[in-house]
C-alpha cells in the first residue's frame, strides 16, 4: 500500500486500525486467563444491574410494609424484608447503583491526581519532588478509614461527602506509583530524543512520561476498586456514609446486623454483594496486572 | 576417544500468544572431545538455547525434543532433575555473558565461591573452602586474592568480574564448560586477557569447550572447531583454522560484511538472506 | 563546524573529560574511540547540553552550546542513541514518533516529510502505522536516524549506532549512514568501541581513554600504523 497523494483521512483510519490491533492482541491475552473472565464477568454484571435497576427490581426499595417486615425469601421478597417491610433485593439492584457511583467518583477524582503530582514530581526532582513527598507521606501516615472518618465528619455526613473523603485518601498510592515510574522513564533515550527536539517540560511530562506512568496506575485502580468498596461500606456502616433510606449495602449491613441471628437474611445478602463485587475487582485486577504490569512482561 | 557431549537432532520450541509453536532450534546435532568447540550465529540463531538445553537450564515454557543427548556416556534424556542438578556444576560448568547480572550483588564474591565449593562437598570446613577458593582466585591470574575475596560484585571491573565468574564455575573441576558469550560484555583489551585465561585452564584440566559467540574472528582465532549456526540450524561445521575456506554463503556473508581496519571502503556487502538456508 | 575548547566534565569527585580540546570540520566523518569509562559518551552527550555541568566552549556552526536555545540548536544538530530497543518510545507509532520534532517546531508538512524520511531511510510509507516493538533492531535503527533528520540537522552525533546489533544488520546501517552522509552532506561525530568499525567510517579519530584524548590521528595514519601512543597500540592490536 504505497501512498502518493495521501487523503486526509487515510492515515487517520491507519493509526486508528494501528491501536485497534494492539487492543484486540491485549484482549486476547486477558481472556486466555479464566480467572481474570469470572472477574470481568462479575463487574459487567455489577454495570448491568446497576443500569437496567428500574427494570429488573420487583418493589420499590423505598416503599415500606411494616405488616410484610422482616419476611424471609419467598416469591414475593426474593432475597426476604428488611425491617421496614422494603425488599431486599430491590434494595440491593438500586444499591449498586450507588456502589458504582462511588467507586467511579473516587476512581476518577484520586487516579488522575496523584497521577498528575507523581509524574511532576518524579520528572524535576529537586525540592519539587521533596515538597510533594512529604505531602504525600503525611497522607500515607494515618490510616485509611480513620483518614475518610475525620474528613467525613468535617465535611458532614452523605454519599457525596464520603466519596470526596475516600478520595482524599486514594491518591497518595497513584502519586507514589506514577513518581516512580517517573524516574526511570525521564531517563530514557526517547524522551532526551524529545529533548533535543525542543520540547517543552510541560510536553515531556504529559505526552511521554505519562503514558508510561498508565500501566502501573490502571493496575493499581482495579485492586483500589475492591479497598473503595469496602471502606465505602464501612463509612455506611458506622452511618457517615450514605444516609437512610439510601439502600448503600454497608448501611443496609448496618442497619440490619441486630437481626443476623433470626432473619440472617437481612444483613447477609448485602454483605455477600460486597464481597462478590470486591473479588470481582480483585480477580481483574489480578489479571490486568498479569497482562499490563513492566516487571512481570519476563514470562511468556 | 568417546565423545564428551553427544548431541543428535535437538529441537527447542516456544509456545506462542496464539497456542502456536515457534521452532528456535530446528534439529541441531553435535559432538564434541575434549577439545575447543565454537558455535558462532547471530541473534535467533539458536545458539545459546543448544548450549542451555545442554545443562537444562532452559525456561519451563520450552518445549525439548532430542533424539540423543548424552554427557560422557550419561543418558541425559532420562536423567532425573537431581542428577542433572548434580552433574551442572560439578561436571558442567557455564559462564555468561555479563557478570554483573550473573554473581549474587548482595554477596562477597569469595563467598559464591565458597558457596560453589559446598555445593560440591557439604562436609568441607570453613577455612579449607577459603583456602580453595583463594587459590581458584589465584589461577585466574587474580594479583590480590585476598584483597578481591572481600569484594561484591559491583566493586569489580567487567574483566575482573568475568575471572570470579570463571574460577567460580571452574573450582569444582568440571569437565566441560560452555561460555555464552563470555566475552561481549569487555573491553577489547580485555577479553584477550579472559578468553587466554579460559584457554589455559581448559587446556591444563583436559576440559571440554564450547564457546558461543556472534563474533566469527573471536572464535575462529581461540578454537578448534566451528559450527555456524543460522535460523535453528547448523549450516557449516569447519576447523577453526580453516574459517576463510568456508562453503555455505551464510559463513561467507558473515566474514565479507565486517568492516576491517584495513579494508576498503566501499560499501560493505550485505547479507542476501535466503529461505533456503532455514529450511528443513 | 564544532569546536570544542578545553572541555572538562565533572560527576561530583570523579572526572568524566579532561580538557579536551577538537575541532570537527564541516562535512567530516569524526570518530571517537575508546573503552568504557574513557569519557566518549559523556563528551557526545556534553556536546548535545544533554548533560549541563561542564566548563570550557563548545561552539556549534558559530552558536554556543551554553546560551543558544534548545529549538534552535535542534535545527544544527541532532543524537543518535545506542539502543535501538530503548530509544523509541513504546507506545507511539513510527510515523508519530518520526514527525514530533516536526510538530514540535511548527514545521509545516510533517505527515509528507515523515514519509519521505521513512523512504530516505529506505522503509516504506506503511510503517508509519507500525509500533516499535512490532520492528526488528536494525529496523528500529533506522527510525532513530529518520528521527534525528526530522529537523534536517547538518551534524549527526552517533553513539555506539551499531554496539547493539548484528554484524550483518550493522553492516546494512554503516551503509546507510554512509549513504545519507553523502546525499545530505551531513557531519557526523562517531563513538564506537570497535576500531575497526571508526576506521571504516571516519576521515579522522581521536582515542580517548580515562578522561583524556590521548592521540588524534587519521584514517591513512591508523592504516599506516603512523601511531604515536602505546595505548592506541594496544588498541589495535586488541582489534
Amino acid at each position: 500500500m504505497s501512498v502518493v497523494a495521501d487523503p486526509i483521512e487515510d492515515p487517520r483510519r491507519a493509526l486508528r486500525a494501528a491501536r485497534l490491533s494492539e487492543f484486540r492482541t491485549f484482549v486476547r491475552r486477558f481472556l486466555r486467563n479464566p480467572l481474570g473472565v469470572i472477574g470481568l464477568i462479575i463487574v459487567v454484571v455489577l454495570i448491568l444491574v446497576a443500569i437496567s435497576a428500574p427494570l429488573i427490581a420487583t418493589h420499590d426499595p423505598y416503599l415500606p410494609q411494616l405488616a410484610k417486615r422482616l419476611s424471609a425469601p419467598n416469591p414475593e421478597f426474593w432475597f426476604g424484608a428488611d425491617e421496614l417491610g422494603r425488599d431486599i433485593y430491590s434494595r440491593l439492584v438500586f444499591g449498586s447503583r450507588l456502589t458504582l457511583f462511588i467507586v467511579g467518583l473516587v476512581i476518577v477524582t484520586s487516579a488522575p491526581i496523584g497521577l498528575i503530582i507523581g509524574a511532576i514530581s518524579g520528572t524535576y526532582g529537586g525540592w519539587l519532588d521533596r515538597i510533594f513527598m512529604r505531602i504525600t507521606d503525611v497522607f500515607l501516615a494515618v490510616p485509611k478509614l480513620l483518614l475518610a472518618l475525620a474528613f467525613v465528619a468535617a465535611l458532614g455526613p452523605g454519599i457525596v461527602n464520603a466519596a470526596l473523603a475516600i478520595t482524599l485518601t486514594a491518591w497518595p498510592p497513584y502519586a507514589r506509583l506514577a513518581r516512580a515510574e517517573a524516574m526511570v522513564v525521564r531517563n530514557s533515550d526517547y524522551v532526551a530524543a524529545a529533548r533535543l527536539a525542543g520540547a517543552s517540560q510541560f510536553r515531556i511530562i504529559v505526552f511521554h512520561i505519562i503514558p508510561m506512568c498508565l500501566s502501573s496506575v490502571i493496575v493499581r485502580v482495579t485492586f483500589d476498586m475492591a479497598g473503595i468498596i469496602l471502606t465505602a461500606a464501612g463509612l455506611g456502616f458506622i452511618g457517615l456514609g450514605a444516609q437512610p433510606p439510601l439502600p448503600e449495602w454497608g448501611a443496609m449491613i448496618s442497619t440490619g446486623r441486630k437481626f443476623i441471628f433470626d432473619q440472617w437474611w437481612v444483613p447477609t445478602v448485602p454483605g455477600i454483594a460486597i464481597f462478590v463485587v470486591s473479588l470481582g475487582f480483585n480477580l481483574l485486577g489480578d489479571a490486568v496486572r498479569d497482562l499490563l504490569d513492566p516487571h512481570l512482561r519476563q514470562r511468556r | 576417544m568417546s565423545n564428551l557431549v553427544d548431541i543428535q537432532n535437538l529441537r527447542v520450541s516456544f509456545r506462542q500468544d496464539d497456542g502456536s509453536y515457534n521452532d528456535a532450534v530446528r534439529g541441531v546435532s553435535l559432538s564434541l572431545g575434549r577439545e575447543k568447540l565454537g558455535i558462532v550465529g547471530e541473534s535467533g540463531s539458536g545458539k545459546s538455547l543448544t548450549g542451555r538445553s545442554l545443562l537444562g537450564v532452559l525456561p519451563p515454557y520450552a518445549r525439548i525434543t532430542v533424539d540423543r543427548m548424552e554427557f560422557d556416556g550419561i543418558d541425559l534424556t532420562k536423567a532425573s532433575g537431581r542428577q542433572r542438578r548434580a552433574l551442572r556444576g560439578g561436571r558442567m560448568g557455564m559462564i555468561l555473558q555479563d557478570p554483573k547480572f550473573s554473581l549474587n550483588p548482595v554477596m562477597q564474591v569469595g563467598q559464591q565461591i565458597v558457596e560453589a565449593i559446598r555445593i560440591g562437598d557439604r562436609r568441607i570446613s570453613g577455612g579449607e573452602a577459603r583456602k580453595r577458593a583463594m587459590a581458584m582466585l589465584e589461577s585466574v591470574h587474580i594479583r590480590e586474592p585476598e584483597r578481591v575475596y572481600g569484594l561484591y560484585p559491583h566493586e569489580l571491573s567487567g574483566g575482573m568480574g568475568q575471572r570470579v565468574m570463571i574460577a567460580m564455575m571452574l573450582v569444582r573441576e568440571p569437565d566441560l564448560l560452555v561460555a555464552d558469550e563470555p566475552t561481549s560484555a569487555l573491553d577489547v583489551t580485555v577479553r584477550t586477557q579472559v578468553l587466554s585465561i579460559i584457554d589455559e585452564l581448559v587446556t591444563r584440566r583436559g576440559m571440554g569447550l564450547i564457546l558461543i559467540s556472534h563474533d566469527l574472528n573471536l572464535v575462529s582465532r581461540f578454537c578448534d572447531r566451528v559450527l555456524v549456526m543460522y535460523a535453528g540450524h547448523v549450516v557449516e561445521d569447519l576447523v577453526a583454522s580453516r574459517l576463510h575456506d568456508a562453503t555455505h554463503p551464510y559463513t561467507r556473508g558473515l566474514l565479507a560484511c565486517l568492516p576491517t581496519i584495513d579494508g576498503p571502503l566501499e560499501p560493505l556487502p550485505t547479507l542476501n538472506r535466503d529461505a533456503s538456508w532455514a529450511a528443513a | 563546524m564544532i569546536e570544542i575548547e578545553h572541555l572538562t566534565v565533572r560527576f561530583g569527585p570523579s572526572t568524566a573529560v579532561r580538557d579536551v580540546s577538537l575541532t570537527v570540520q564541516d562535512g567530516e566523518s569524526f570518530g571517537l574511540v575508546g573503552e568504557s569509562g574513557s569519557g566518549k559518551s559523556t563528551l557526545l552527550r556534553s556536546i548535545m547540553n544533554l548533560n549541563r555541568d561542564w566548563d570550557g566552549r563548545i561552539s556549534i556552526n558559530g552558536l554556543d552550546a551554553h546560551s543558544t536555545p534548545r529549538k534552535r540548536l535542534a535545527r544544527e544538530i541532532q543524537m543518535v542513541f545506542q539502543d535501538p530497543y530503548a530509544s523509541l518510545h513504546p507506545r507511539y507509532v513510527i510515523g508519530e514518533q518520526i514527525a514530533e520534532p516536526m510538530r514540535i517546531n511548527g514545521m509545516a508538512n510533517a505527515e509528507r516529510r515523515t514519509v519521505e524520511l521513512l523512504e530516505l531511510i529506505g522503509l516504506g510509507a506503511k510503517f508509519r502505522f507500525r509500533f516499535p516493538h512490532e520492528l526488528s533492531g536494525g529496523q528500529r535503527q533506522r527510525v532513530s536516524i529518520a528521527r534525528a533528520l526530522a529537523l534536517s540537522p547538518k551534524i549527526l552525533l552517533l553513539d555506539e549506532p551499531t554496539s547493539a546489533l548484528d554484524v550483518s544488520i550493522q553492516a546494512e546501517i554503516l551503509n546507510l549512514l554512509n549513504r545519507l552522509r553523502r546525499e545530505l552532506s551531513l557531519t557526523f561525530i562517531i563513538v564506537s568501541h570497535d576500531l575497526a568499525v571508526v576506521s571504516y567510517m571516519c576521515d579522522r579519530l581521536a582515542v580517548m581513554r580515562n578522561a583524556e584524548m590521548v592521540e588524534l590521528l587519521t584514517r591513512d595514519e591508523l592504516r599506516g600504523r603512523d601511531i604515536k601512543t602505546d595505548y592506541t597500540k594496544a588498541l589495535l592490536a586488541a582489534s
